[in-house]
């Protein structure tokens, strides 16, 4: 609307007040303060200011703190200031109101404000009003600044046992909530107030912000120990708990949990006493309240409540119907206006009063795809949180990393940059995925932790099996492609766990493989060498016909998938593929060399190239996982000289490689870069001590339902079991024995008929067969153990573990928050940060001087400037040689220079302005020097230097 | 502090759009249709907070601090035909905010009898006047009923509603105020 501004202007300047005022509600809605009629609008600003007429008054003051820059700021401070002490209540608030608004832009004004505006606190006959606004000002700056607002707590404190006004309460003790950490005896003093306030209170609202500021002000902490903090947490605990049961108000659950939320970090065992009504929350009706409460159990969790609360979110994700951002507000509106939808507002009765709105249909909304996010990266952030500490089994937990693959939501189109994701060396955009990380877990636990590797291993190979993606992945969109990544380095890396090579490296080579993301693509490249390695380079069986004919068979396959990929366009995945091709087939030469075996007796050795070269590449060390900063800590060997060349003579290697490229000459690098001994300082570690006390015997997890999972899961679990434990007599005496913590009991629950057929004959069989001394044995065996399998976790590798940098925490810290910091800013801020560096305390007295040094100044500045441009024109009028004279002038200026800034410094240290006539002053001697020796010059120097003097005088006195 | 009022009806059309902050139209109309997107799905059950939209989500990740300039919390209430909401940072009180939109519109009947969204449509100024006397650059200023009506009242005459349009003119009765749900 930036055409009209000028008409606006216009209409603002009107005699008439109704037009007055249409004019400056357009202003205030389409000025921005870099509009450039609002250089002509100043004028108008202050005279409508000092008008005799409240109500024009009122028109500025509304309409400054939209429209307000700083250069503005400083000239309508002067007519504001006479404002506060208007005879109307109305005037003086919205002046105080205002006075901040200018502060924000151009804190200085703060400075010959405040004391204004802390008298109007003070005045214990001012109205009330004006204090409530007051108040809210104060509460708006405090939180920068808290020590500068410690001299009015009597008065505050005041206010709040005066309690007129409910609003002003609610603020007050906001503030106190910044003030009590600065000044411990505060806390001793609100204590009984906000007692009685708790007790006493009508309003809601007063008391839970009277329990948020006890929350927030740390008065908890600081009343800890004496009997009156223990009534007061059981109080301020016990009025949470009956705002999330009794009230039955959203709204309220809403404010309890947040509150709840705050309290966790220091009072986890207060908040644990309510668990029960915690976890009802998880499965409110209300997203809000679901996020809220969700984002408490992140902080409440540990190892005996893992998997409940765990299981609780994966049955929300599992039968909440996938809701599409696209139609869903259509549907819901429709629905809910009871009408037709999208109507234009005129059909849509724009008369009926605003009452309350009518009931709407009350059903569970589906749940939106940020809230699926949210749901699975806590499950995650829970799970994994310190290294696992809260698991005790690890089997349920690749169950769960399953599962969550199936509900992920399908991948957005316009990937948003997401939290850092710091193994992910993928495209940015991949990093939104949620898959990426259910990925990275399933992977962290297969290296980690050694004993479900195997298990880990297999469900990695079930999402890489092409016929069974259909089951694996959701039957909508594209959702879970990002643990592909992942599955397909766990097949390669840990290629001789698994069950089924054959299909697996079918499923790597197949056509569709190449219609993958680049970053999984290569992946599948490398990984695709590693399981053809496992499935043929065994040496013990004999170089058959057979096995001549397969190897090669499979070799064509692999070069067939690779050769178009040589030309694919992600570098990364060209490279690989070029590198793994030349390879293959190296192999395949290797292997219709190698003569085979003529009869079944006769043993062939089979190509040493596929026994010995190839396996060898992908040997050697384990991988471990290493610590995040552990990289930083490698020393640095003393003979490392990075300016050293490598080879002398690169150079002509280079021109020789331009003649000739030498096929497969990489292979020699490649072999000396796996297999170089890795460095002796990395020492694997184990962390089995950590685990070895912590976590108590759970009371059987088969126990709790778990019809979160699949049913397929579920009996792919079982049947693992089962299959695991059929030789084992002693699991069979436990099957039998405690019915309902085994499989029957859920295979019975589960609405598979399929699998009860199934399995509960299988139990039987074993029955019958194991004999009764067998299971009595085993029944004295079962007593003593345990149920629960110990697990090892590999912790991080690191260097001198002791080192702070190597806690996940800062070294994480280090890596991410610089990139969080300089994030852009939020729209709708207002930046206060100026405020940050005024201080309010140092010279109250001399603040309104401040504006008239500054003034001064400035002007002074434009003085100097004005002389240096006019001695530079002069300069180059005249070019002349130096004359003795000139020489002693300077030195007289340079001598009195420093005396200045000394005084000006002392007036007001570290003021901007003061440096810029720091730098501006040489320049200006520059200009004396080069314009030397002229009659023509010299009386103006002498006069610019008289006048200088009594700059310095007038700024000695605005000082002083 | 308060960072934006808005009233739009059960269309998502801005009936008020009040920023404290400067910013570009097309950031205002993505802000509202992303409000209107949360709010309209919301059942009528469920509490008065949103959780916040993706434009004002993706920067104020750093929840460590207590207190930030950044707006945390979107506070609604939906009356008939209109939804009016609430931005604010963390130095505001949630129910507090409630409590205020209540007073807002609890003085826009008093200024209109039996205020509907007709009123607002075609006396935009007075709903403008109204939160003027409420909030002053983002910071509440009065929240007494009376006071607010007498403010209002004083920068002159509230006008009736157009003859003409006002079919259902005092068909309704004052039941429309009772209080929100």
């Amino acid at each position: 609307m930036s055409w009209a501004s000028f008409n606006v202007l216009e209409v603002m300047s009107s005699q008439k007040y109704p037009q007055k005022k249409v004019g400056y509600l357009a202003a205030i809605q389409s000025f921005r303060p870099d509009t450039e009629v609002l250089m002509l609008a100043e004028n108008l600003l202050k005279k409508d200011l000092t008008s005799p007429t409240p109500i024009i008054i009122a028109l500025p003051l509304t309409a400054i703190p939209h429209v307000i820059n700083s250069s503005m700021a400083n000239s309508l401070l002067s007519d504001l200031l006479p404002r506060l002490t208007h005879s109307q209540p109305a005037i003086r608030k919205k002046t105080i109101v205002t006075l901040y608004r200018l502060a924000l832009v151009y804190p200085e004004t703060l400075r010959p404000a405040w004391p204004k505006i802390k008298e109007r606190l003070l005045d214990d006959d001012e109205d009330s009003s004006v204090t409530a606004a007051i108040v809210n000002v104060v509460c708006e700056l405090s939180w920068r600044r808290p020590q500068d607002f410690l001299p009015l707590a009597p008065r505050l404190f005041d206010l709040l046992v005066q309690r007129e006004n409910n609003w002003m309460a609610i603020k007050i003790i906001k503030l106190f909530a910044t003030l009590t950490p600065l000044e411990p005896r505060l806390i001793k003093k609100l204590l009984p107030p906000l007692t009685t306030i708790i007790k006493t209170t009508p309003a809601m609202s007063l008391l839970y912000e009277c329990i948020n500021g006890i929350i927030q002000g740390g008065i908890l902490e600081g009343a800890g120990g004496t009997t009156e903090g223990e009534e007061i947490a059981r109080l301020c605990v016990g009025k949470l708990r009956s705002m999330l049961v009794v009230e039955g108000d959203p709204n309220l659950k809403y404010v309890a949990l947040l509150a709840f939320d705050k309290i966790v970090k220091s009072h986890s065992h207060l908040v644990a006493l309510h668990q029960d009504v915690i976890l009802d929350c998880i499965d409110d009706a209300d997203i809000s309240i679901r996020m809220r409460a969700l984002d408490l159990v992140v902080g409440m969790v540990n190892s005996d409540n893992l998997t409940t609360i765990v299981g609780k979110l994966m049955r929300q994700l599992r039968h909440a119907p996938i809701a599409s951002a696209v139609d869903n507000p259509a549907n819901d509106r429709s629905t809910a206006n009871g009408v037709e939808p999208l109507a234009d507002s005129e059909d849509e009765d724009p008369e009926e009063p605003l009452g309350p709105a009518e009931t709407k249909y009350d059903q569970t909304p589906p749940l939106p795809e940020d809230y699926r996010i949210g749901v699975i990266r806590r499950i995650l952030e829970m799970c994994s949180w310190e290294t696992y500490v809260n698991i005790t089994d690890f089997e349920w937990y690749i169950d769960v990393l399953v599962q969550l693959v199936r509900v992920c939501p399908a991948l957005k189109a316009t990937g948003k940059v997401g939290e850092d994701h710091i193994y992910s060396g993928g495209p940015l955009s991949s990093q939104s995925d949620i898959s990426h990380e259910i990925g990275d877990e399933l992977r962290n636990v297969a290296v980690r932790v050694k004993s479900v590797r195997a298990e880990a291993i297999n469900a990695a190979q079930n999402l890489i099996l092409l016929d069974r993606r259909e089951q694996m992945f959701p039957a909508a969109g594209n959702g879970g492609q990002g643990v592909l990544e992942y599955s397909a380095w766990l097949v390669g890396e840990f290629s001789s766990y698994l069950n089924n090579p054959h299909g697996v490296l079918t499923s790597l080579v197949h056509p569709s493989t190449a219609q993958l993301p680049s970053n999984v693509l290569t992946i599948y490249v490398q990984a695709v060498p590693k399981v053809f390695v496992s499935l043929t380079g065994g040496q013990q069986y004999s170089w058959t016909r057979e096995r001549k004919t397969s190897v090669s068979l499979l070799l064509a396959r692999i070069v067939h998938f690779l050769e178009p990929l040589a030309v694919h366009p992600s570098l990364e995945v060209q490279e690989r593929a070029v590198e793994f091709l030349d390879l293959m087939k190296l192999v395949s030469e290797a292997v219709s060399g190698q003569e085979p075996a003529t009869t079944e007796d006769d043993y062939a050795d089979p190509p040493l190239l596929l026994t010995q070269a190839i396996p060898s590449l992908f040997t050697g060390q384990e991988l471990n996982p290493v610590a995040i900063g552990a990289q930083r800590k490698v020393p640095l060997p003393d003979d490392l000289d990075f300016d050293a060349p490598i080879n002398e003579n690169l150079h002509s290697l280079l021109q020789q490689a331009e003649h000739d490229i030498p096929a497969g000459a990489d292979e020699d690098d490649m072999y000396y870069f796996y297999n170089q001994p890795p460095s002796a300082y990395v020492q694997p570690q184990t962390a089995a001590d950590r685990l070895g006390s912590a976590p108590i015997e759970v009371t059987s997890y088969q126990q709790a339902d778990e019809g979160y999972l699949d049913p397929d899961i579920l009996a792919k679990r079982k049947a693992e079991k089962r299959e695991r434990n059929r030789d084992d007599p002693f699991y069979i005496g436990t099957d039998h024995r405690s019915g309902t913590s085994t499989p029957i009991h859920n295979i019975i629950k589960n609405t598979n008929e399929e699998l009860d057929v199934d399995s509960i004959p299988i139990m039987n069989l074993d029955l019958e067969g194991s004999d009764r001394a067998l299971e009595t044995r085993a029944r004295t065996d079962t007593a003593k153990r345990k149920p629960r399998r110990h697990f090892e976790i590999m912790t991080d590798e690191n260097i001198g573990s002791d080192d702070p940098i190597s806690s996940r925490d800062s070294s994480r810290s280090d890596l991410v928050r610089p990139s969080q910091a300089k994030g852009k800013r939020s729209v709708l801020v207002v930046d206060s940060s100026g405020l940050g560096s005024l201080s309010l305390e140092d010279d109250r007295n001399s603040g309104k001087l401040d504006v008239e040094l500054r003034e001064a100044e400035a002007k002074a500045l434009k003085e100097v400037e004005r002389l240096r441009l006019e001695m530079q024109r002069a300069s180059e009028r005249i070019l002349a040689k130096d004359v003795p004279e000139e020489g002693i002038l300077v030195k007289r200026k340079k001598k009195k220079k420093p005396r200045e800034v000394e005084v000006s410094e002392s007036v007001e240290p570290g003021e901007v302005p003061v440096v810029k006539k720091k730098k501006k002053k040489p320049k200006e001697s520059e200009g004396s020097t080069a314009a030397d020796g002229e009659t023509e010059v010299k009386p103006k120097k002498k006069n610019k230097k008289v006048r200088e003097v009594g700059l310095e005088e007038g700024e000695a006195v605005g000082g002083s | 502090m308060i960072n934006a009022v808005l009233v739009f009806n059960n269309s998502g059309q801005p009936r008020l759009t009040k920023f404290y902050t400067q910013l570009d139209t097309a950031v205002q109309q993505r802000l509202i249709s992303e409000i209107f997107t949360l709010v309209s799905n919301r059942p009528n059950s469920s509490c008065n907070f949103l959780p916040l939209p993706p434009l004002l989500a993706a920067s104020s990740t750093t929840t460590s601090t207590p207190n930030t300039d950044a707006p945390s919390l979107v506070t609604y209430r939906h009356y008939a035909t209109l939804y009016f909401i609430l931005i604010s940072t963390s130095t505001e009180s949630p129910l507090a905010l409630l409590d205020f939109i209540q007073v807002f519109v609890e003085a826009l009947d008093r200024l209109f009898e039996n205020v509907c969204e007709l009123d607002l449509i075609f006396n935009f100024e007075t709903l403008h006047a109204a939160l003027g006397e409420m909030i002053v650059g983002g910071v509440v200023i009065e929240t007494a009923l009376d006071k607010v009506v007498k403010g209002v009242r004083e920068q002159g005459r509230v006008a009736k509603r157009p003859v003409n349009e006002g079919l259902n003119l005092g068909a309704r009765g004052l039941g429309g105020l009772g209080r929100a749900r």
